[in-house]
C-alpha cells in the first residue's frame, strides 16, 4: 500500500507528531479496527495516538484550504486544528461499529476531521458577526459584470417576486441568508438552534416552490410538460 | 425608501438550483468517503443524487474537494488531478 505523503504542519501542531515519532505508513482496515476495538493497553493507546495524528493532519489540510482561516492568525489556527482533531477522534471512536469498509479506514476517518475543522473555522470567523435574517431580496453584491446583470435582470426580478409571494416567511429568511447573503449553513444552523440537514431541507422545499412559481410565470420550463 | 436592486446572477443560480433527486447532508456525509475514493482511485461515475447535492450544497462540496485532495497521493494523483477528477465526475453526472 502506498505511503501517504507528509504535509507541512505548523510548529505547534507538528510538535505532537514528532514526539510520537509518527510514520504515515498505512495499516489495513482490519488492522485499524482490531487495534482500536481491542482492550485498553499500549496497542490501543498507540492506535488512538496514530488516529489522532491522522485527524490533526486532515484538520490542518482543511484549515489551510480555507481562505477565511488566514484572518484567524497562526495561534488560533492551531487551536482550531487541535480542537477539530480532538472532536474528530472522539467521533471516529464512537462510530467504529458503523464503519463498513466501503472505503479505506483512513478515508472514512479523514472526513470527520474535515467536517469538524470546517465547522470550527466558520464558527470562529463568524463569531463576532451578526447574521441578519431578511424578508426582502433587495441586495446588491459586487463581483458580477454589468453584462451578466443585464442578461438576468428579468429573471432576477421574477425570482424576487417568487421569493416574496411563493415562499413561507421561514423559507424566505433561510434562503436569503444562505443563498444571497452566503451565510455558511452550519453558522446559520448554530444561530437558529437547528441542524445543517434541517436547513438544507428547508432550502430544498423553498427552491421547489420558487421553481414552480417561475415555471408558472413562464420563466422556467414547466417540469410537468418536459417530463411528458 | 431606496429602490430594490436586482439579485446577482450567482444568487439567482443558487436560488433556482434543482435539488432533485433528493439527498440530505447527513446521507451525503455517510457516503462521502466511498464516493470520493471511487472517483479519485478509479475514476468512477457519481450517483446522480450526489451530483445534485454537491452542486447545490457548497459546504458538502468543499468537504468532498478537501477529502479528494487529501487522499490523492495515496492513489498516485496530485491534489490538482484529484480536484479535476471530482469536477469531471460532477460535470459528467449533471449532463
Amino acid at each position: 500500500m502506498a505511503e501517504i505523503e507528509p504535509v507541512v504542519l505548523s510548529p505547534t501542531v507538528a510538535a505532537g507528531e514528532v514526539a510520537r515519532g509518527t510514520t504515515w505508513s498505512t495499516a489495513s482496515n482490519e488492522e485499524w479496527l482490531n487495534r482500536l476495538t481491542g482492550m485498553d493497553g499500549p496497542v490501543y493507546d498507540e492506535a488512538v495516538g496514530r488516529l489522532h495524528d491522522l485527524m490533526v493532519r486532515a484538520a490542518w489540510h482543511q484549515v489551510m484550504r480555507m481562505s477565511e482561516a488566514s484572518g484567524l492568525g497562526p495561534a488560533r489556527r492551531d487551536e482550531v486544528v487541535l480542537s477539530a482533531a480532538d472532536e474528530a477522534t472522539v467521533s471516529v471512536l464512537a462510530r467504529l461499529d458503523v464503519f463498513e469498509g466501503r472505503s479505506r479506514f483512513t478515508t472514512w476517518a479523514y472526513k470527520f476531521a474535515i467536517l469538524h475543522a470546517g465547522v470550527e473555522v466558520r464558527r470562529a470567523v463568524w463569531s463576532h458577526r451578526e447574521v441578519d435574517l431578511h424578508d426582502v431580496a433587495d441586495r446588491t453584491k459586487v463581483g458580477d459584470s454589468p453584462e451578466a446583470y443585464a442578461e438576468t435582470r428579468d429573471l432576477a426580478r421574477a425570482v424576487q417576486r417568487g421569493i416574496a409571494e411563493a415562499l413561507t416567511p421561514h423559507q424566505r429568511r433561510v434562503a436569503l441568508a444562505l443563498l444571497v447573503d452566503e451565510v455558511p449553513i452550519d453558522v446559520l444552523a448554530d444561530r437558529l438552534g437547528t441542524t445543517r440537514n434541517a436547513l438544507y431541507k428547508t432550502l430544498h422545499d423553498a427552491r421547489k416552490r420558487l421553481r414552480a412559481a417561475l415555471a408558472e410565470a413562464g420563466y422556467l420550463p414547466d417540469p410537468r410538460r418536459s417530463n411528458k | 425608501m431606496t429602490e430594490p436592486t436586482d439579485l446577482t446572477p450567482g444568487a439567482v443560480r443558487r436560488l433556482i438550483a434543482v435539488t432533485d433527486p433528493w439527498l440530505s447532508c447527513d446521507d451525503c456525509f455517510d457516503f462521502l468517503d466511498t464516493v470520493v475514493e471511487d472517483v479519485v482511485a478509479r475514476g468512477a461515475t457519481m450517483d446522480p443524487r450526489f451530483v445534485v447535492h454537491l452542486n447545490a450544497c457548497s459546504v458538502c462540496s468543499e468537504e468532498a474537494a478537501s477529502l479528494a485532495t487529501l487522499i490523492a497521493p495515496e492513489h498516485g494523483l496530485d491534489p490538482v488531478q484529484a480536484q479535476r477528477a471530482l469536477e469531471l465526475a460532477l460535470a459528467t453526472g449533471s449532463q
